[in-house]
């Protein structure tokens, strides 16, 4: 198993931050609706995709950087001014990119185990 | 098992291979078509236009398909992704760069429109490429997803035939895999051609390949050739502002109604572009500073001139990519004359069970939508119960030059030689764009012009609209012509005010009349 390092994020100013911090790798995200205390998130498709992604995160190349994101509440995600919107064009969840290149799967493609693992894997 | 996997690679001539794993972590057995003997039902060489439409939709019907595109890097080292020419170095960036220089058109309109624009403006092609360039990538990878979601196998690897069911792939780094299929497909598309004859040209000429893929402007360019890509070309250059010349040997847009190509050219020399008729390039040479010197000679005096340039545009037409596939070990012919694959109706090559589609093809035009379509009704015919051909009759198309020319059907020279001048009815427009009349636009070539016959109802044999947007004013009567549309169908059209669209279905005088052909009033 490929060593990647894992971000943990939960707001745009912290995902910003963190890609900041590593400028230079190769960095891939997941944007997911956030959970709750129980750990359950009000995104259906994102808790269908998760486990596809964790299986997924095993073709990742050494060196890379995996960043998770909460981004907020359902009604801060359908706010259509909201940052991610805005700044960063995610307009979905759950979206796995990979940052700085239009490499993207939005909704039931990441549900797809053979196109997540395409997109981290591929050059 | 194994025995029959043998004989089925071995060809006439083929060398003896165990077959490699096709597929990264596939099973042998799970790798074997519905057919049984072969990896595959359809194998798609080229990963173009034409090849993806033709493997998604034999997906689409339940087959097992595999694609296998590659892309040699131009002279210049340029390479690009999934998707062929179309997306890659051909209609899409071509179409964002002619936009480019629309816009810069409209930016000056704008002062005139009440808009505050600072002056002077300028273009930053580093930013303009980006933007394209991204693009492109976004289509190259959404072609990825397709495929993938559609369970058409990919292989990035060059392939060349081992016998007539068998093609050997080379990956980037060397390593060879076989793959074999019931069905195979050749879409391998063309290339720019180089004038290798001329000094020079190779080394420091670029083509259509290179120029969509500069991170840096091209700065002062000779367009050579004639063709709608030197001409497409040569307009966005000028377009964003930069010296840009065009030389041609003889006629502009050969095969295209030559009174429009006439206008094409006439506008493009009016807005800045320059023309150098009648003269080939002789020699390229690069200067100690980096630029080139190019000389040429007049065709007809032999006299002999030379200027400098930062960039050489070699759009001297294009070759079939057909030399690496190693066609002799599968059988399949192609013409003397121009290298294409021979195809019938059916698009089958001399073998039977190997079909090509698309540029590579012979005797088929050269453009993404009859190759989409014509790579569908392919699939339909093979795996489906399809019986329908492509029907290349017709087909409009648009050259995206500064002024746009759309067109459908016969030029009036082909209507005239097809029908005789006396059964030949031509109408004819020279109308002003609205919109151009605020900023006070030249719109002398703005014009319109039907090819019909001359018997009633006078059947519509061509349609040809030079002006802005033409290809989306064109696109709406090539449905109209498809369905036989006549002249006197025309006349009672009611047009839509005010549009420039409105002025095919205002034709009403004919250029037997000899009375001038200029729109007036509403």
């Amino acid at each position: 198993i490929a060593q990647y390092q894992e971000v943990k994020v939960s707001s745009f100013e912290e995902f910003i931050q963190a890609v900041e911090e590593h400028n230079g790798k190769t960095i891939f995200a997941y944007f997911t609706g956030s959970k709750d205390a129980e750990g359950k998130s009000w995104c259906l498709d994102c808790a269908q995709a998760e486990p596809v992604i964790g299986e997924g995160l095993k073709h990742i190349s050494e060196g890379c950087v995996f960043i998770y994101c909460q981004v907020g509440e359902k009604p801060y995600w359908k706010d259509p001014n909201n940052d991610f919107r805005k700044k960063l064009k995610v307009t979905a969840v759950p979206t796995l990119l990979k940052y700085r290149t239009p490499q993207k799967l939005v909704e039931s493609e990441c549900f797809q185990a053979s196109l997540v693992e395409m997109l981290f894997s591929e050059d | 098992m194994a025995a029959a996997m043998a004989a089925a690679l071995r060809g006439p001539g083929a060398r003896f291979r165990w077959r490699q794993l096709a597929s990264a972590g596939g099973a042998r057995g799970a790798a074997r078509g519905a057919a049984g003997q072969w990896d595959y039902d359809l194998l798609v060489i080229g990963g173009g236009s034409g090849g993806l439409a033709c493997a998604k939709e034999a997906a689409q019907l339940g087959r097992k398909v595999a694609v296998v595109d590659y892309v040699e890097p131009s002279p210049r080292g340029t390479r690009w992704g999934l998707g062929g020419t179309c997306v890659n170095v051909g209609c899409i960036p071509k179409k964002l760069m002619h936009q480019a220089a629309l816009l810069g058109g409209m930016i000056q309109d704008a002062r005139h429109y009440g808009w505050e624009v600072a002056q002077p403006i300028s273009h930053n092609w580093r930013k303009m490429a980006e933007a394209v360039q991204n693009h492109v990538k976004s289509l190259n990878w959404g072609h990825r997803v397709q495929l993938q979601d559609r369970k058409v196998k990919y292989f990035n690897i060059k392939a060349s035939f081992v016998n007539e069911h068998t093609v050997c792939g080379i990956t980037k780094d060397g390593k060879e895999t076989l793959l074999s299929a019931d069905n195979i497909v050749i879409a391998t598309g063309g290339r720019p051609r180089y004038p290798t004859h001329i000094e020079g040209a190779l080394e420091y000429g670029i083509t259509s390949d290179d120029i969509f893929w500069l991170k840096e402007s091209p700065g002062k360019t000779l367009v050579v050739g004639a063709s709608y890509v030197a001409l497409e070309c040569a307009g966005f250059l000028t377009g964003i502002g930069l010296d840009t010349t065009v030389m041609m040997r003889s006629i502009p847009l050969r095969g295209f109604d030559q009174q429009m190509s006439a206008l094409v050219t006439e506008h493009m020399m009016s807005h800045g572009t320059r023309f150098l008729r009648g003269r080939t390039a002789t020699r390229v040479r690069r200067l100690p500073a980096g630029r080139l010197q190019v000389t040429w000679e007049d065709c007809v005096s032999g006299r002999e001139d030379t200027d400098t340039f930062d960039t050489i545009l070699w759009a001297i037409g294009r070759v079939p990519e057909t030399k690496s596939l190693n066609l002799e070990k599968s059988g399949v012919k192609t013409s003397p004359i121009s290298q294409k694959i021979l195809v019938d109706s059916q698009d089958a090559t001399s073998v039977p069970h190997i079909y090509a589609i698309g540029d590579v093809a012979e005797g088929r035009p050269e453009l993404t939508p009859t190759a989409i379509m014509a790579g569908k009704f392919l699939a339909q015919r093979i795996f489906g119960q399809s019986l329908t051909l492509m029907d290349y009759d017709s087909v409009p198309t648009t050259v995206f030059t500064p002024l746009e020319y759309g067109c459908m059907g016969l030029s009036e020279e082909e209507a005239v030689a097809r029908h005789g001048q006396e059964h030949v009815e031509v109408y004819h427009a020279y109308y002003k764009p609205l919109e151009f009349m605020v900023p006070g636009r030249d719109a002398s070539q703005c014009y319109i012009k039907m090819v019909c016959l001359r018997e009633p109802p006078q059947l519509v044999l061509g349609l040809h609209f030079l002006g802005p947007n033409a290809g989306e004013v064109t696109q709406g009567f090539a449905l109209g012509i498809r369905c036989g549309a006549s002249y006197a169908q025309v006349m009672r059209t009611v047009g839509i005010h005010p549009t420039c669209s409105e002025e095919v279905v205002r034709l009403r005088i004919s250029k037997r009349s000899g009375l001038d052909p200029t729109v007036t009033g509403c």
